[in-house]
């Protein structure tokens, strides 16, 4: 071999190997260009929250760990931005050095969420704490529990209970959707809550007599009352005054615009027999579309406007909330803004409301247009551009002329018969005042409150089933085959009793309302067939 | 150096046994053949000492990031804040303006311009002060006096942004400086006795 | 007066290329002309690769349990070219192991180690045994699962030597089991201890090779007239060269296609379920599972002395049997022994 010929051999390989580093600086780039895109964004713990988030790493990891996953983290707010105190608010205590509370109002959040808290403190949602004294609360406060202790009947083998607590029901059932009065043990054995404390503007309690009956541990820190915290309901009563949980569905400690953009964030809550709105989304075309289009909702997004940001299917919050490309990706924390019925109670309402929010009851055509602030039609129209990034006018104008006929016919043939009659009973004695103790009670709630509900909220959001199956066709059974037959039993019961006139009154407006064209189909057989039964002999 | 028991060595040996060629287009051979060989092995042993160079170099600039510091509500005109970078890095920041934009915001480094000491505010001389080379610079962050006085540097300033009613800077996140997580703290150790018993 | 700089450096440092030449031409046997003989420049060649890599890398590398894992994912995923040059660092590792042994397999079945280079088989010896040992406290520098127990069951094997066995197991490990102070006396084992002692041995190596010269090797069919030697440089010099550059392009084809990656985080409590030390300890690892600790051991001792001690046997076989080929026989049992045993604990998980 010449050198020469080695030479030549080893100019050959010299470029083999530049090849394969070349090779290498390709693989180098691409790495780069690969991981750029990956790469999550470095967290940066504040300074003022380092020893927080040190010890936390130990006590609660995962706490920690969802902050670190969290736009807040990002952006360099810690946990005293939130958690921090003032001196004198009744929650607050000493630890480790700062200041800090427990539970995070929404006026906590107001603090930098300003548009966004007002909005949300306008809407239902702030109110839902609001169902503490009403009927429903009633059912599990009285009729599924006790209002106090209930003793026990037998000892539970094991266990060591002193008694039952009659409030639980509505504490875990009701108070966890609609919201707690937050409350703080007192040295007197009670609960002080915000009725207490009286907070002045600045959410600082002015009752300083309550404030000393405190019950704190030997760190000098408030204990909560077990029956009202944790608590995440959405229309939380807070002790600084302020009412809603802004993590009832922006779940602490990622604060996660992702998760409060899908339905079963929702779905806490308005799921089930009395309005199963997430069941009904899932039946109809929108939720379908959703499951299948998952991967194209963009939920990452930082506006999440429909129509430029994802096409793919509406969720609750897209049609209720969240911005889209015909309303200038104008986002509402009031989710009564676009909502032009209201089928919440027996008979439908058009959402007409004042200043306040609160829908005009006013009949009078003139005190009405004065009293209204915010017209159904406005809303309506609101909830149109949602549509109408998908639909055509006609579609959408189309779809509600099937919404409204559906719900003035539940309005007109059942809701609101069924609540002339019981009323007839009150008004005429033959049913007590009190809620759910005759039978008649329940058969209506049900009505209205499960199966009324369901046929217009199906309506409402294109889930035929509930319209019908789960909706009008129970509404009409429970109407002709228990509502009526209730009521005039109770009419015969009354008249058995001496109460002649009471029970032809009300059976008078039962009468009334079967002899209107549209139930007259009802009995019009049964009298034929009782008519020949009384021309034969006997 | 040899190995004595070895036969004395032959003249280099004649390149090669193709001696057909003439001695010209030979010596041609064995410029090119040096040439392409000399050049090759400089191109890829070089190539492999570039990234070998690059290897050490560092990868990526110091890093940065856009942390909150305050609500422009709460700063009010005239006043200051003293604010503490994720690394440790002490930030005297001011508000001087009204207009509520980022104007109106200072956010002076701790970091003397002349050689990187690590300036302290001295309250009784209303002054910045720089150990190494006796510096200082008045409330505004000029230089007044000592090195940064006669090269007219002032201290630098943090990149500011206003966003929402809400004012972030931008400050490095990395240092040297390690918090020292088991130094005791006030009161009973937060780790060890986990709040309230489950 | 106008010097030229070469002359200035001649006249500070008298060396002329006359005597570098002297000083670089060995003799080199014409066997050497083929490819195949040039084994032993192999190893010496990636010694350096690994000198330079293992520099490089010990710029960003952290000796400690709580920064090794980090400082070597680091490497690998942030430093620009990290993952190259731990993929080079890793690959030529192996190579250089087997580089060695082939190299030693060829220096016995041509008999090189005999009279008078029996010394230089016992350098050769040592470094074969120290490139393992490089090798075995290189791999638990990355401080992943694998790396960290099998360096704990490495360093419960030297417990199982009789007497010394403790003692040797607890300066190894810097306590009585791996602890805060072990990764740094691997690193430094690894990095300055082994390496430097590793040079002066192959300058040893080489010296004797340049004192006695090349063991000549003659073909039947060769052709007695022509020149037995020719002229390390230049001739021998390329060939050394261009083995270098296929060896570099090999290297980086191993490290961009099969990448040094890493492991889970070396985990004192949990043991993972199969654990097996790199390849070319293949052969221990299997003796060991063969025979109960303290034999296993004293017989590997004991087959390592043999080897150290082969040039003296070998010379005594044949003082008694001029023409036996016991030799050839041996190392091809030997050969197959350890083919076999590597197959073995390749082919098997536990």
């Amino acid at each position: 071999m010449t050198l020469e010929f080695k030479r030549g051999v080893i100019a050959f390989l010299s470029a083999a190997f530049l090849v394969s580093l070349l090779f290498v600086q390709w693989r180098e780039v691409s790495r780069r260009a690969e991981e750029s895109g990956h790469v999550k964004p470095h967290i940066n713990v504040p300074a003022a929250s380092k020893a927080c988030v040190d010890c936390h790493l130990q006590s609660t990891p995962g706490l920690v760990a969802h902050w670190t996953g969290s736009k807040h983290a990002e952006r360099g707010v810690g946990c005293l931005e939130c958690h921090e105190a003032q001196k004198g608010e009744v929650d607050g205590f000493d630890h480790y050095g700062p200041h800090i509370a427990t539970v995070v109002t929404p006026s906590d959040c107001a603090r930098c969420h300003t548009e966004v808290a007002a909005e949300f403190g306008r809407s239902h949602h702030a109110k839902g704490g609001n169902i503490l004294a009403s009927l429903d609360n009633f059912l599990a406060e009285v009729v599924e529990g006790n209002r106090g202790p209930i003793a026990l009947n037998s000892p539970t083998p094991g266990r060591a209970f002193v008694h039952a607590n009659g409030m639980s029901s509505a504490n875990t059932g009701c108070q966890q959707c609609h919201g707690a009065k937050v409350g703080l043990e007192s040295s007197d054995g009670g609960i002080l809550t915000v009725d207490d404390f009286k907070p002045g503007p600045d959410g600082k309690p002015t009752n300083l007599d309550a404030v000393a009956r405190i019950v704190k541990d030997q760190n000098g820190r408030p204990k909560f009352a077990s029956s009202t915290w944790p608590n995440t309901g959405i229309g939380r009563i807070n002790l600084d005054g302020s009412l809603g949980s802004c993590s009832a569905c922006h779940s602490r400690h990622d604060f996660s615009p992702r998760r409060a953009r899908q339905p079963e964030n929702c779905g806490k809550c308005h799921l089930g027999p009395d309005h199963p709105q997430k069941e009904i989304y899932e039946e109809s075309k929108h939720g379908v579309a959703f499951r299948d289009l998952l991967h194209e909702m963009n939920l990452d997004a930082d506006e999440w406007v429909l129509g430029k940001d994802y096409t793919g299917a509406p969720t609750c919050a897209s049609c209720h909330m969240s911005g889209n490309v015909r309303n200038g990706g104008r986002i509402t924390h009031d989710p009564g803004e676009r909502i032009s019925w209201t089928n919440r109670p027996p008979v439908s309402l058009a959402m007409d409301t004042d200043l306040d929010h609160k829908i005009v009851g006013e009949t009078d055509p003139e005190k009405r247009r004065a009293l209204v602030n915010d017209t159904w039609e406005a809303k309506r129209t609101r909830m149109q551009e949602v549509c109408s990034v998908c639909h055509s006018a006609e579609y959408v104008n189309g779809f509600y002329k099937q919404y409204d006929d559906f719900v003035v016919l539940y309005n007109e043939k059942f809701a609101k018969p069924g609540q002339r009659m019981m009323k007839a009973l009150v008004d005429n004695g033959l049913r007590t005042k009190a809620d759910f103790d005759e039978q008649v009670e329940w058969t209506w709630y049900y009505l209205w409150h499960h199966e009324g509900r369901r046929a217009r909220h199906g309506a409402s959001m294109m889930a035929p089933d509930y319209a019908h199956w789960h909706g009008m066709f129970e509404v009409a059974e429970r109407f002709y085959m228990e509502l009526i037959p209730q009521v005039r039993e109770l009419a015969e019961h009354g008249r058995e009793q001496g109460k002649i006139a009471e029970a032809d009154a009300v059976l008078s407006v039962v009468n009334e309302i079967l002899a209107r064209p549209e139930h007259q189909w009802y009995e019009r057989d049964l009298a034929k067939m009782r008519a020949e039964r009384g021309k034969e002999p006997k | 150096m040899h190995t004595p028991e070895r036969p004395p060595q032959p003249q280099p040996p004649p390149e090669g046994h193709d001696s057909g060629n003439p001695p010209d287009r030979r010596s041609f051979l064995a410029r090119a053949s040096s040439m392409g060989m000399i050049a090759g092995l400089g191109a890829s042993y070089g190539t492999a000492g570039l990234y070998a160079a690059r290897y050490l170099y560092p990868s990526k600039p110091r890093d940065k990031a856009w942390m909150f510091v305050a609500r422009i509500a709460d700063v009010a005109v005239g006043g200051s804040l003293r604010y503490t970078t994720p690394g440790g890095e002490k930030v005297a920041l001011a508000r001087q303006g009204s207009a509520g934009t980022v104007e109106d915001f200072v956010a002076l480094s701790s970091t003397c311009p002349h050689l990187g000491c690590q300036v302290h505010w001295e309250s009784q001389n209303q002054r910045f002060f720089c150990p190494c080379h006796n510096g200082a610079f008045d409330k505004s962050g000029k230089g007044i006096s000592g090195p940064p006085g006669d090269a007219g540097q002032s201290l630098p300033r943090y990149p500011l942004r206003v966003e929402g009613g809400l004012l972030y800077i931008e400050v490095p996140t990395e240092s040297l400086e390690v918090a020292d997580a088991s130094a005791p703290r006030e009161g009973h150790d937060p780790c060890l006795d986990g709040g309230a018993p489950l | 007066m106008s010097l030229s700089p070469l002359t200035w450096i001649r006249e500070r440092v008298p060396v002329g290329p006359e005597q570098l030449r002297e000083l670089t031409n060995e003799p080199v046997p014409n066997h050497l002309k083929k490819w195949w003989w040039c084994l032993g420049g192999t190893p010496a060649y990636l010694f350096v690769v690994q000198i330079v890599t293992g520099i490089l890398l010990a710029f960003y590398y952290k000796p400690s349990p709580q920064t090794a894992y980090e400082s070597v994912r680091y490497i690998t995923e942030e430093a620009s070219f990290g993952w190259f040059l731990r993929g080079l660092h890793k690959w030529a590792a192996t190579m250089m192991v087997a580089a060695v042994v082939l190299h030693q397999m060829r220096i016995f079945f041509t008999g090189a180690y005999r009279k008078p280079r029996e010394l230089n088989w016992l350098v050769g010896m040592c470094l074969l045994l120290l490139t393992l040992i490089v090798g075995f406290t290189g791999y638990s520098l990355v401080y992943e699962q694998l790396s960290y127990w099998g360096a704990t069951v490495g360093a419960n094997i030297t417990d199982s030597v009789p007497v010394v066995g403790v003692y040797l197991k607890e300066l190894l490990l810097g306590g009585e089991v791996y602890n805060e102070n072990t990764l740094s006396r691997f690193f430094i084992l690894h990095a300055a201890v082994l390496p430097v002692t590793m040079a002066a041995l192959i300058a040893l190596h080489v010296t004797l090779i340049r004192l006695q010269g090349v063991t000549e090797f003659h073909f039947r069919d060769e052709d007695r007239k022509k020149p037995a030697f020719f002229n390390f440089f230049p001739d021998h010099l390329l060939t050394e060269l261009s083995i270098g550059l296929v060896l570099m392009v090999l290297l980086s084809v191993l490290a961009t296609v099969l990448p040094a990656e890493m492991g889970p985080k070396a985990d004192p409590l949990s043991t993972p379920e199969v654990i097996k030390p790199e390849w070319f300890f293949y052969v221990a690892f299997r003796w060991l599972k063969l025979f109960s600790g303290t034999l296993a051991v004293l017989s590997m001792g004991l087959i390592v002395f043999l080897m150290y001690a082969w040039p003296f046997i070998d010379a005594r076989i044949r003082r008694s049997r001029p023409e036996s080929e016991a030799s050839v026989w041996i190392g091809v049992a030997g050969a197959l022994a350890i083919i076999a045993l590597t197959v073995w604990e390749a082919s098997v998980a536990h």
